[in-house]
């Protein structure tokens, strides 16, 4: 139902827009309008309404905003040909409460404030619907359906290819420059003992960490306030004749409007008193027992550079802008955020909200593939792995106030070697001749220095791989693995000794283990030959 | 006869009902699940490893003697048509597109599963299939009969035969290469895979293989052994990063072995075929006695009859013989009588020439 209601809002709101549009001002183009192919639609409203009061007796009804929007622009008439007036919303502080006075809030339903009954919603849809389309073509234009099986479709005709919309970095920075970064437009708390929304300076977050799916105590639908905040905002730009983003559903909500979105490159940071750097550790206080007290060497964490990997803070500050340890205790406590742990929260695998998990799916492009896809899964780390990153004894990270923490983490990171020099070409082999176990075929010649060489300009350009590649030698490991990294490492048969082992099964035999670390790695780098079947492309089948 | 025909049938079911009661015991007796020989040998089939060279193919037909194909093995435009194995070719490899024609296509071998409990060997009533100590389902050519309910008993459709061959056709399948196996080297197949696609090893190892590298690359793998579990458990065992029934293997099988299936009914063989043959005799026998003891009594009541007619015919004889003798005796006397009276009137007459005889 909220969904419905808050579509129909939206509705409102667009044609609101609409109308002021129409009558008076003129305004530059907003958005160049964009037809999705046959059939494919961003703009459409599934009519359920009636679903509060019980079972639908026919199949909801999908209304096109768009088109309605476009089809009452042809008229010359508005928004409140559907929308009513309403002046029951709650205002938002500062500009945006002055840009809603000023547009004439509309209710978001069709022809009504309120869902009284069934009938009274039923009877209203179809009058007003039915009623509107009759005259539109008594009128000579264009019109919609006039008959039950045509709105109420059992198979319908048109498919949502409604995109998520959000705000990322570059979008959020181009309306803090709009605004003057007068973050009050849009930011506000809600104070309870007024009643009433309020800007607070320094706490501002993203709209979702209040907003949820669906509508919370007195906090409405996400979907509802960006509606009534964006789209509001917008039709006052339009009305002042200012460039301003768009008010159409597909403006938003179509995959080819979102790529048309302007990008700022470069991206000033964000100003949100940030730590440059700080400490991924335990917040110690005094009334700690030693037993609560953090016993693992803390991260040093480079902030400012994480800043710039991804779209939004949200990715990692999911539920606020607070430091991880806030939620995430030492120990499983029952509270929400506190049934994740710090060390999962940290380490957990497969989320983008942990540091091990988003370096994980990092490591899918194929220039990594080729080694990372080949490593077990969830497999123990020996302990050097884990010093990569807890790097500072906790009495050493400890600082008297943040400002000090962010000098020291940054100082650490600062004297951090990055990268390790690469071995010297002489040290590496050209070639090497695979003929341990030629039968039918010649022995294979490996173009050995050819593809370390391809493995290191793969990741020549990655910070990640800096990182982490601790050893001038780690890169070899892709190959030579399941041994320390080392310039001139143990040879595959070493290991794979015998043909076939039975007595091992999961290690390959020696046969199998060329053709699998082979085939495999081009497999992930997507090096297409030669082709896996293709046995003659690496060694030339005898002459019989 | 005194047998009615609704009187047979009611015994023939009281016998059948007992037979029934009688064979409980022996189900229970055949559902010991058997869990394999211990040591013997299993082979994993890595899907996702397989990259459809058919070199095990090639030498599945070579270790085996089997003639040559009409095109090549190194000719993979053979994987484009679904096959299935056939009296000249044990096992197959099949290409399939589970995520659509243009993404990379997934193989699946088709061939002997080497059931731990195998359903051709129950069905065989010449026991021409046999479960090795090596885990090879063999096939023992001398016995076979050539009935092929081996063909229809297999869940997944295996067995072949040789239809082309007038003499002694014989049913044709995997082997696992046994004779291989004996001699200690490994299937000619898993022997050929240059990827290790084909693992072999004891099936304890090859399970926790399997499990290992789900365990590894979960991401990879579909959680679940093919073959651990179908039918009672298999020899071969198989891996899949999508659903088996995408790769060409039945879904639908469960984990119960097809010989426990048939238990119920089979059992009941030897008690209807050792039991009902007595019970049979038995009413032969007694019908048959009762039939002998009313054949005597007829024969003696007959016999009485007849000697009782008998002696009352002599005596009708003999009173007849006596009457006809008194009456030719009487006819006599009274000829005689008369002679005298016409000879006594003839003299009296005495000159009367016509005489008339009298008897």
């Amino acid at each position: 139902m909220e969904k419905g209601r808050s579509l129909v809002r939206w509705t409102g709101i667009g044609l609101a827009f609409l109308l002021i549009a129409i009558t008076g001002m003129r305004v530059q183009g907003v958005e160049a309008p964009y037809k999705e192919p046959e059939g494919l639609r961003a703009d459409i409203l599934v009519i359920d309404t009636l679903k509060v009061f019980g079972e639908l007796e026919r199949p909801a009804v999908l209304f096109l905003h768009d088109q309605h929007t476009d089809a009452l622009e042809k008229q010359e008439k508005g928004c409140k040909t559907c929308h009513l007036k309403d002046a029951s919303f709650t205002l938002i502080p500062d500009t945006l409460d002055e840009a809603i006075r000023r547009i004439d809030p509309l209710s978001p339903k069709f022809k009504r404030l309120k869902d009284e009954s069934r009938q009274e919603v039923m009877d209203i849809y179809h009058d007003e619907c039915i009623g509107c389309h009759t005259r539109t073509a008594d009128e000579g234009y264009e019109s919609g359906p006039v008959t039950c099986g045509e709105c109420h479709q059992k198979e319908p005709e048109v498919v949502s290819v409604r995109q998520e919309m959000g705000m990322d970095l570059s979008l959020h920075y181009r309306h803090v420059k709009a605004r003057e970064k007068k973050c009050g437009v849009c930011h506000h708390k809600f104070d309870e003992i007024k009643d009433q929304l309020f800007y607070a300076k320094g706490e501002e977050g993203s709209c979702r960490y209040c907003h949820r799916e669906v509508k919370e105590e007195n906090r409405i639908s996400m979907r509802l306030a960006s509606h009534v905040a964006c789209v509001n905002c917008h039709r006052d730009m339009v009305d002042q004749q200012k460039e301003t983003g768009p008010i159409r559903c597909a403006g938003c909500h179509s995959e080819k409007m979102q790529a048309r979105i302007k990008k700022v490159d470069p991206l000033p940071r964000m100003e949100r008193n940030q730590p440059d750097a700080v400490f991924v550790n335990i917040t110690e206080t005094a009334e700690m027992s030693a037993d609560m007290k953090a016993r693992m060497a803390a991260v040093p964490f480079d902030h400012k550079a994480h800043e710039t990997y991804n779209d939004t803070c949200r990715v990692c500050h999911h539920e606020g802008l607070e430091t991880c340890s806030t939620c995430h205790t030492l120990a499983v406590a029952p509270d929400a955020g506190k049934k994740v742990n710090l060390e999962q929260a940290m380490h957990q695998e497969n989320t983008k909200t942990s540091c091990i998990g988003c370096h994980m799916m990092e490591q899918a492009p194929k220039e990594c593939a080729g080694c990372h896809n080949f490593m077990p899964k969830d497999r123990k780390q020996d302990d050097a792995f884990c010093k990569v990153c807890h790097s500072v004894a906790p009495a050493q990270a400890a600082a008297a106030d943040k400002d000090e923490e962010s000098q020291k983490a940054a100082n650490v990171l600062e004297a951090r070697k990055t990268r390790m020099d690469p071995i010297p070409e002489s040290e590496i082999p050209e070639t090497v001749t695979i003929k341990a176990i030629e039968k039918e075929f010649e022995p294979a010649i490996m173009p050995h220095r050819k593809i370390i060489d391809r493995l290191q300009k793969g990741v020549a350009s990655s910070k990640l791989a800096d990182h982490f590649h601790t050893d001038r030698a780690t890169l070899c490991q892709g190959c030579h693995h399941n041994t320390p990294p080392a310039v001139k490492p143990p040879k595959c048969s070493n290991c794979h000794g015998k043909p076939f082992s039975e007595k091992k099964p999961i290690m390959p035999g020696l046969m199998a283990a060329y053709h699998r670390q082979c085939m495999e790695c081009h497999k992930n780098m997507g090096i297409e030959k030669p082709a896996a079947v293709d046995c003659a492309g690496c060694h030339k089948e005898k002459k019989k | 006869m005194s047998i009615s025909r609704r009187r047979f049938l009611s015994w023939m079911g009281a016998a059948g009902a007992g037979t029934a009661a009688l064979a409980r015991p022996g189900h229970s007796a055949t559902t010991q699940h058997f869990e394999g020989y211990a040591d013997a040998g299993a082979v994993l089939f890595d899907s996702v490893i397989c990259i459809g060279c058919r070199r095990c193919e090639a030498a599945c037909n070579r270790v085996n003697d089997l003639p040559a194909p009409e095109r090549p093995f190194d000719d993979l435009t053979v994987l484009d048509e679904r096959r299935r194995t056939h009296w000249d070719s044990y096992m197959v490899i099949n290409k399939y597109y589970p995520n659509g024609k243009e993404n990379p296509p997934v193989y699946g071998r088709m061939g002997c599963n080497h059931c731990l409990e195998p359903a051709c060997a129950s069905a065989c009533f010449v026991r021409a299939f046999d479960k090795a100590p090596t885990a090879a389902v063999t096939y023992d050519e001398t016995v076979c009969v050539g009935c092929r309910y081996c063909m229809v008993a297999c869940p997944f459709e295996i067995p072949t035969y040789e239809y082309h061959k007038v003499i002694s056709p014989r049913i044709s399948k995997c082997t696992f290469c046994h004779p291989r196996l004996e001699k200690g080297l490994l299937p000619g197949c898993v022997e050929a895979c240059p990827t290790e696609a084909l693992t072999f090893g004891t099936r304890e190892d090859i399970i926790a293989t399997a499990k290992e590298r789900i365990r590894r690359h979960p991401d990879r793998y579909i959680d679940h052994v093919y073959g651990e579990k179908e039918m009672g458990g298999t020899s071969w065992l198989y891996l899949s990063g999508v659903p088996f029934s995408q790769v060409g293997k039945r879904e639908d099988l469960g984990y119960i072995a097809a010989p426990k299936l048939t238990s119920g009914a089979l059992a009941a063989v030897p008690i209807v075929v050792g039991l009902w043959p007595v019970l049979l005799t038995g009413i032969y026998a007694v019908s048959k006695r009762r039939e002998k003891i009313a054949k005597e009594e007829k024969e003696n009541a007959v016999a009485q009859a007849i000697s009782a007619e008998k002696a009352e015919a002599e005596a009708n004889l003999t009173q007849e013989k006596e009457k006809a003798k008194k009456d030719k005796e009487a006819a006599v006397e009274k000829a005689v009588k008369k002679a005298l009276e016409d000879a006594a009137k003839e003299a009296e007459e005495a000159g009367k020439k016509d005489s008339e005889e009298e008897s």
